[in-house]
């Protein structure tokens, strides 16, 4: 929509860098403060403005001693992407498979397959963590990669939203590939997934998200601190046993787990654009 | 170079609807096929079932004499050119046409060579790098026929493949069409619903109505020996004339009482109800006549001219639809102006009250048989 009101276009602007502004305010409160020293923290009121202390509070979480964590940040940083890309790819490479399934071929009780698919987005992960934490603790996988990533790797969200997408492939696309000799896997690899490429950088954002902000299941199932998560380490810092609440290791993990996120989305972002720009509707 | 054969093929869906009924056809080496009829006929679903891409529920249906019932579309070595091109819009033209062939596990050299030299044959070649969203509705279509082409199939079959193009590009494809497929001699069987479009293309044409074939035969056989009342209305454009009269002791009564002094061509019982079919031109003025028995006396409710020639659209009393006219294009008719009309015997057809032809002539009624 665009209104030839240079009144309104001021107002509009002024209005969304105030908005911006207001998101922004909470991440600048937590650099500036990951600069600080505790003494400062403690004696003054949020600081607005950098202090002196940035290079020593950094180095200081990437000694490995982070707040009796017993890990170092580079450790936690790596465990959350690792558990991340493990279930964005998992979520993606899974409901890829389901929803093309479920859309190209007429299999006894496919309707059932969706709908069952469907109604367990009804489930959060919250109401059956108990069932699973008995399966994957009987399994043996607690505090480990594989019992972090596995039980969060289905996703009826992203395969209800790319079977939408596969809908809106003509029927005679897939007719054309027929005639064309493409099998079926040669079909998913030539045609559905190059067309569908926006829509997977896209969930891989979403997914990737999730994962990286998972909480409760990660805080259920690992003990060992090689395990420990970004997230969930926050978390500890906050309630450190003496009492005192070390704001600059705090604010500094925070700022450190916002990095990886923010390189996928920047990463991501590219693809969006370009799938955009060469869609064909 | 392949010969097809249709034996009975039925075709029904899972949903009850029988959308083809025992379909004989013989199409030899070379031919180009044109199958026509109106909306929801079959004619779609005869082409996806010669293409595979629909299970035949009964029937034979053989290529070169091997039956290809259970072949999958890729087996049968066909290419078939959709409604709406169905081109992967993700590929390069290059890509779209070398698809079938990469499909095929030819070499890279190959299809590069086969694709550069069918896209010089369409006028593609400055185009192959391109996406399809990036090439104009005439370009498209010629990509997709280029996409057949460069796998040289046995068989070719359109779909409708130039109802999305303007009318002037229609015309123009249609030509490139009937050139290429002379050229490349490749047996085809091409589906629209436009006359013209069929009668213009077609070696044989098969005219096709609710699943069943209702004629087939060179377009001008079927024109001027149309077998059913339905092939008769529906080639032609404007179409046939029908009369519905009465047989009478000497000749026809029509539907105002008028007496006509017509010999028919077959000996008819007193009072049967028939159907005297007349195309446009064939309707003449009685001035020019003078010998005829036959005569129409109608007034001209509206005109169309046409450049060359002028559409009388005329009402003849106790009939409902219009009597049209084709007139010479300089005639100086007016609406509201009464016309004397008529025609000669041998340019009407009789039709009997189940719209089967009674007028038909030995050598029609054995051409009429030829798809078998
Ligand atoms: N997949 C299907 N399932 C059930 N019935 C179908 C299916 N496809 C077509 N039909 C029915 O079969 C009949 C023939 O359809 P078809 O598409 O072959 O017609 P058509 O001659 O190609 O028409 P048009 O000129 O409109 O394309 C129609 O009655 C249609 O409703
Ligand atoms: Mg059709």
């Amino acid at each position: 929509m665009h209104y030839r009101r240079p009144g309104l276009d001021r107002l509009s602007h002024a209005l969304l860098v105030l908005c911006c502004l207001l998101f922004l305010l909470p991440v600048w409160l937590a650099f500036t403060a990951s600069t600080h020293t505790p003494g400062e923290l403690y004696s003054q009121t949020a600081p607005l403005w950098f202090g002196e202390a940035g290079w020593d509070n950094y180095r200081h979480l990437l000694d490995g001693s982070v707040g009796g964590l017993g890990t170092d940040v580079l450790t936690l940083l790596i465990n959350s992407t690792l558990m991340a890309l493990g279930i964005a790819i998992g979520k993606i490479a899974i409901s890829v498979l389901a929803a093309y399934a479920i859309v190209f071929f007429a299999f006894p009780c496919r309707r059932l397959c969706f709908w069952l698919i469907f109604i367990t987005l009804m489930l959060p992960v919250e109401v059956r963590i108990l069932p699973t934490f008995e399966v994957v603790a009987d399994l043996g996988l607690l505090d480990s990669y594989a019992g972090l990533i596995l039980p969060l790797i289905a996703s009826a969200t992203a395969t209800f939203l790319l079977r939408q997408f596969y809908l809106t492939i003509p029927p005679e696309l897939v007719e054309a590939a027929r005639i064309d000799g493409a099998g079926p896997w040669r079909f998913l690899r030539d045609i559905l997934l190059p067309l569908s490429k926006t829509n997977l950088a896209a969930l891989f954002v979403i997914m990737f998200l999730y994962g990286w902000n998972q909480y409760l299941w990660p805080l259920l199932i690992t003990n060992d601190a090689d395990y420990l998560t970004i997230v969930v380490s926050l978390k500890r810092l906050l309630t450190s046993a003496d009492g005192l609440v070390p704001w600059q290791d705090v604010t500094a993990t925070a700022v450190l787990a916002m990095l990886p996120p923010i390189a996928v989305i920047l990463l991501m972002q590219r693809y969006f654009v370009k799938g955009l720009v060469d869609s064909e509707k | 170079m392949a010969t097809l054969r249709l034996n009975g093929i039925r075709k029904r869906y899972p949903n009850g609807i029988t959308a083809l009924h025992d379909i004989d056809l013989d199409v030899v080496d070379g031919e180009l096929i044109v199958v026509v009829g109106p909306s929801g006929c079959g004619k779609s679903t005869l082409l996806r079932t010669l293409a595979g891409l629909e299970a035949i529920s009964d029937g034979e249906l053989t290529i070169n004499g091997r039956r290809v019932n259970e072949l999958e579309p890729a087996e049968r070595d066909i290419a078939m050119v959709f409604q709406n091109y169905a081109l992967y819009p993700h590929m390069s033209v290059a890509g779209n046409m070398g698809y079938a062939l990469k499909n095929r596990g030819m070499p890279k050299d190959e299809i590069r060579r086969r694709v550069a030299a069918t896209a010089e044959l369409l006028g593609l070649s400055e185009l192959l790098e391109r996406r399809p969203r990036q090439l104009s509705g005439g370009q498209r279509q010629r990509v997709a026929m280029g996409r057949a082409i460069v796998r040289e199939p046995q068989v070719f079959l359109f779909d409708e493949p130039l109802s999305n193009l303007d009318a002037k590009l229609r015309v123009q494809m249609r030509l490139e069409i009937r050139r290429l497929q002379k050229r490349l001699g490749v047996t085809s069987v091409y589906v629209t619903h436009d006359q013209v479009e069929a009668m213009t293309l077609a070696d044989r044409l098969v005219v096709m109505n609710a699943g069943r074939v209702e004629q087939c035969g060179t377009p001008m056989a079927l024109y001027e020996q149309p077998a059913t009342l339905f092939v008769a209305s529906f080639l032609g454009s404007p179409a046939m004339n029908f009369l519905p009269v009465t047989v009478h002791r000497d000749g026809v009564v029509l539907p105002n009482g008028t007496q006509l002094a017509l010999a028919l061509p077959v000996a008819m019982p007193e009072g049967r109800v028939t159907n005297l079919g007349v195309r446009p031109e064939h309707l003449v003025e009685a001035a020019s006549r003078p010998d005829t028995a036959a005569v129409l006396d109608v007034t001209v409710e509206m005109l169309e001219p046409l450049g060359a020639d002028m559409l009388a659209y005329t009402r003849l009393s106790g009939l409902e639809e219009w009597l049209v006219v084709r007139l010479d294009g300089a005639h100086a008719a007016h609406e509201g102006q009464r016309l004397s009309l008529t025609f000669s015997l041998a340019d009407c057809h009789v039709f009997d009250a189940d719209g089967r032809r009674v007028s038909m002539t030995e050598g029609a009624a054995a051409k009429a048989q030829a798809c078998q």
